[in-house]
């Protein structure tokens, strides 16, 4: 096949006038070696300027507080000066602070298989045979997802406020029944997590699906053949062949989850209490941020909260790592 | 060519097919839930202020054409501008991170380079940190080189996708066959080249798929516009109506402008998914997602 | 593992981390140019229809133009100024409401503007001075509206059901119980436990005082024995199902005013402004009488809510930016054009009296302008601290969920009362007692 010789460019070719480098070793090995940092540069470089220069900002802001000189008002009253590591002292002694990430991962518990459940479920049943409105119900079902989150919780919202629902008003025409309580402090995390599911699935369902497609026909067609009915194929065919996908999602969905800022956020002032103003992880954050002005904690929340994800995610991420791009160069 | 195509590339004959009946109400379902809330919207677009207190929720008003005219004439048109600035956060943004993605993700997919996989971690990790907590001091570092309330403020921190990079080197693994690099570099074709003229039209379809995702997820971005932005014909639509909605709450005839904003803000994203979905074929290539 | 390039990348973002780090951050120079050169000055604020205000302004003073940005509303408004201000990205001039001018002038975000107008102060009651004075004699916005309590009630339903407005609470109370009783579907109103700023201004006419100061250390008495009063007043209320129990400024909280579901409402002299937009089918039914008192014979009030407009540090034309404000706040044009346009009951007392106040047409009581003038002469004066956006935070989270029940209200106290102490500890300011 290919042979170790180095390959020289006519100096007027058609490819333009880059050289070629000589090609080292055999088999398909890629050749140069300075060209993949080519390809990733701009990425890197916005990375770091956009990501990791503020994120070392944030761990410079989370060594520091304010001092305050006397009452506190007029000129020179307030310094910033070095804490140390008081903030994380102050983070890891916040029982609020910890009873938010536990609400997070309760919310994570039921919003990511819900979640998950139903993108699977519509994106096999958009991809199988004999089921009508499929193109209708590919856009209908990511719908959703276009909506803006502060929109959606909007509506929601008022979907959830007793004197308006219409959930109610229905339940109450059809069965009688007094109507459901949607910021009860149990059933507040189904209503927050059905925000979730609601503008989330579009997107999971779409990724799944863009996978289904690309699935070869043939494997389907032997099915068929043999006798095998839709849901057979679906579950025994399919759904195996885009386990990647599947997990690749999960961990996304999952990350973002734990993330989860905009739909409790939208809607905890008029939630009767439901949602508190420190319900998740962020929304701490941005309490201790904002609203009493203390960049300095909320830095060292901030830094608790991404050291505590990076863990939970960087060994399952490098597991599946292997089982998503095998097929790549290594 | 018709995406919806599943049995023609089979030996079996194409014959008339009943309905099956459960996967289709299942997508009913799906449907309704999916559309309820939309049409509610749609249908409180429509109400005066007391309309929306006295009438039931899906019983519509005959407003929709006067709201339309008061959202026209708030502030002297200029949610006409929020539209155009979010067109131009998303499109530009999108565009952007989907070509920044191609490169990331083909150079990570189909090279070997030693900083590969730390990189590439790296950029990952970039997912695990929240919008929240970069927002201020993204802020804070954007004031101090005195790009605050600029457009850049806004497109250049949009560019970098983790997940975009992340869908790219997907992609690129899938649809672009080494072999057929391979061969282009025997036809002594450069990188840059191959790239170019194999690389990228053969992940194409891929690329729309993060052209469009990136394209939503700045137009429903509302945190960083937030902060970066103070003068309101930069605001893009969210950072636009969640002022009007904040104003609501004290003149609360505004409500029915921010529900018809919110429905006007909707549309284009209908309109862009129409128009690329034709771009979504079914072939990825000879190789398939393992 | 040798990575050269990525090493190299992080190296970089250590250095930038540490360069901009180590930026000190100068104070601004605050030179005001010479009377004739251009100036642009930016201004934030939410009052209703501003930029026709800001017009007019404009039409007439060709060499100080003013740039308007609607801002999104008190909280929201408060916190981008907060992050603007750490990025020395501040607008020239702000609306700030009274409750936020300790933590703004606490951060140094707020210039002294009492050098250019030595005239303004005797426009002022004494109450509205002190909380742009901060009892200093530096100056730190000009008052643009007062917002004293005051008592709204339904003169239809009041005749139905033979009620007389009540002048004390005891009276308020038993007239509550009663018209509930009478008529299940209605209340009398809603909690005021509902909205931090509305309770807060009932406490102060209770006599709490939530916040002072004396010398360098604060005291906090957000649990004082008057604070308690209030709220097991509203507690008692709640438990016997006399008043309802509804989250205020929701679309469902609209509804109950426009279906006559309250028959009254403790509330500020915008209130007609507010009603007129969410009930404007009751327009013509409502009267406005004094707030009731705790003791018969008294008259004594609160205020909910109310700003001034200040100019900030970040200004680099301070001068012309208190020329400005002037003008809004206090000018006979301005004020006239912010009660027209604005919909806003001036803090001005010359403006009080004026006649050029809009013919309060949703109400039609003809002496409604000077009622407001005497609540707001009678409003306790209030102190506030460098932190109250916390306490309203934690008063939401406390009272939010206790408003279907209420024996929650007098732990809400307390709990927001260790919140406030412990933020401002850890803030380094010196707190006395508990």
């Amino acid at each position: 096949m290919t042979t170790a010789t180095s390959v020289h460019e006519p100096a007027a070719s058609l490819t333009g006038a880059r050289r070629v480098r000589p090609r080292r070793g055999r088999g398909f090995r890629p050749a140069p070696r300075r060209t993949p940092y080519t390809f990733v540069a701009p990425a890197v470089l916005l990375f770091v300027a956009v990501f990791l220069v503020p994120l070392g900002y944030t761990v410079y802001l989370s060594t520091q507080k304010t001092q305050v000189s006397g009452l506190g008002l007029g000129a020179g009253a307030r310094k910033q000066v070095a804490a140390g590591f008081s903030n994380y002292g102050t983070v890891f002694g916040d029982g609020e602070f910890w009873q938010s990430v536990l609400r997070a991962v309760i919310y994570g518990c039921i919003l990511i298989p819900i979640m998950l459940g139903l993108a699977t479920l519509f994106a096999l049943v958009l991809d199988a045979q004999r089921v009508r409105f499929q193109r209708f119900g590919r856009l209908a079902i990511f719908l959703p997802y276009a909506v803006p989150t502060l929109i959606g919780s909007m509506i929601w919202g008022m979907m959830y406020l007793p004197a308006f629902s219409p959930i109610n008003s229905t339940l109450h025409a059809l069965f009688g029944i007094q109507g459901i309580n949607f910021f009860g402090q149990r059933i507040v995390f189904l209503s927050v997590a059905n925000i979730g599911v609601w503008g989330g699935t579009g997107f999971n369902m779409m990724v799944l699906y863009t996978s289904l497609r690309s699935l070869p026909q043939e494997a389907y067609e032997a099915a068929r053949l043999d006798g095998a009915n839709e849901r057979q194929i679906a579950l025994r065919i399919k759904l195996p062949m885009i386990r990647p996908a599947v997990i690749m999602t999960a961990i996304f969905s999952t990350i973002a989850t734990l993330q989860v800022f905009n739909e409790p956020y939208a809607i905890h002032q008029i939630s009767y209490g439901g949602v508190s103003t420190t319900w998740t992880p962020l929304m701490t954050v941005y309490r201790d941020t904002y609203t009493a002005n203390n960049i300095y904690l909320g830095a060292a929340e901030s830094i608790v909260i991404a050291v505590m994800m990076f863990v939970l995610s960087a060994a399952v991420l490098r597991i599946t790592n292997r089982q998503i791009f095998g097929g790549e160069a290594k | 060519m018709s995406i919806l195509t599943t049995a023609s590339q089979g030996m079996a004959p194409r014959r008339k097919r009943r309905t099956s009946i459960v996967p289709t109400g299942v997508l009913v379902l799906g449907i309704v839930y999916a559309l309820l809330p939309i049409i509610w919207v749609l249908i409180a677009s429509t109400k005066t202020t007391t309309q929306l207190d006295s009438y039931a929720a899906f019983r519509p008003g005959n407003s929709l054409w006067a709201n339309f005219q008061t959202l026209n004439a708030y502030q002297g048109g200029v949610f006409w501008t929020w539209m155009l600035n979010t067109a131009l956060y998303a499109g530009g943004g999108a565009i952007l991170s989907a070509v920044v993605s191609a490169l990331a993700g083909y150079g990570f997919s189909k090279y070997r380079f030693r900083a590969k996989g730390f990189l590439f971690t790296m950029i990952l990790v970039g997912m695990l940190v929240p919008a929240v907590v970069l927002a201020i001091p993204q802020y804070l570092l954007v004031a101090k080189i005195g790009l605050a309330d600029t457009y850049w403020a806004v497109l250049i921190p949009s560019i970098i996708s983790p997940y975009g990079i992340y869908l790219a080197r997907l992609y690129a693994g899938a649809s672009v066959p080494d072999e057929i690099l391979e061969a282009a570099r025997m036809d002594g074709s450069s990188e840059w080249r191959t790239f170019l003229r194999i690389g990228i039209p053969m992940m194409s379809p891929g690329l729309v798929t993060i052209f469009l995702f990136q394209f939503v997820a700045i137009w429903n971005n509302f945190l960083l516009p937030w902060l970066m932005l103070s003068s309101e014909n930069k605001y893009p639509l969210t950072v636009g109506l969640f002022t009007l909605l904040d104003a609501g709450t004290s003149q609360p005839a505004l409500y029915s402008l921010v529900l018809i904003g919110a429905v006007l803000s909707i549309l284009p994203l209908i309109l862009l998914f129409f128009l690329l979905q034709r771009f979504w074929r079914v072939d990825l290539g000879a190789g398939s997602v393992k | 593992m040798k990575f050269p390039r990525s090493a190299k990348a992080a190296a970089c973002a250590l250095a930038a981390t540490a360069l901009v780090a180590g930026c000190s951050s100068s104070g601004s120079p605050a030179s005001s140019a010479s009377s004739n050169q251009k100036v642009t000055l930016t201004f934030w604020s939410w009052v209703p229809n501003m930029q026709k205000i800001v017009n007019v302004w404009n039409a007439s003073h060709p060499d100080i133009q003013i740039k308007f940005t609607e801002a999104a509303g008190g909280d929201a408004e408060l916190a981008k100024l907060l992050t603007a201000g750490k990025a020395k990205d501040m607008p020239d001039i702000a609306q700030i409401e009274y409750q936020s001018l300790p933590t703004m002038v606490s951060n140094n975000y707020l210039a002294d503007i009492s050098s250019s107008d030595n005239s303004l102060k005797s426009d002022y009651p004494a109450g509205l001075w002190s909380q742009v004075s901060l009892g200093t004699s530096a100056l730190y916005g000009v008052p643009q509206d007062a917002a004293p309590l005051a008592f709204f009630y339904r003169k239809d339903i009041f005749k139905k059901y033979n009620l007389a407005v009540p002048t004390t609470w005891a009276q308020y109370a038993t007239e509550a119980a009663q018209l509930h009783k009478d008529d299940p579907s209605i209340y009398m109103g809603d909690t005021a436990a509902t909205d931090a700023g509305l309770f807060a201004g009932l406490t102060q006419q209770a006599g709490a005082q939530w916040w002072s100061a004396s010398g360098s250390t604060w005291s906090v008495g957000i649990d004082s024995a008057a604070s308690q009063k209030v709220a097991s007043y509203w507690g008692g209320l709640v438990q016997s199902g006399a008043v309802d129990s509804q989250t205020a400024w929701t679309a469902s909280w609209d509804k109950s005013f426009s279906d006559g579901e309250y028959a009254s409402w403790v509330s500020a002299v915008w209130a007609p402004g507010d009603l007129s937009s969410s009930a404007a089918n009751t327009s013509g039914d409502w009267a406005m009488a004094e707030l009731p008192q705790w003791t018969a014979g008294q008259h004594v009030s609160g205020a909910w809510g109310g700003s001034a407009t200040s100019v900030t540090a970040d200004s680099k034309y301070p001068q012309q930016a208190a020329q400005f404000i002037a003008w809004l706040n206090q000018s006979t044009q301005g004020t006239s054009l912010l009660a027209s346009d604005g919909s806003i009951y001036p803090a001005s007392l010359a403006a009080e009296s004026s006649s050029s106040l809009p013919a309060q047409t949703f109400m039609g009581q003809s002496d409604f302008y000077a009622l407001a003038k005497q609540y707001s002469s009678q409003v306790v004066a209030a102190t506030w601290g460098p932190d109250v956006p916390v306490a309203y935070s934690k008063f939401s989270d406390a009272f939010a969920s206790t408003v279907k029940t209420s024996y929650g209200y007098l732990a809400g106290l307390t709990a927001m009362q260790s919140a406030v102490v412990t933020d401002m500890k850890s803030a380094g300011f010196t707190v006395s007692g508990s």
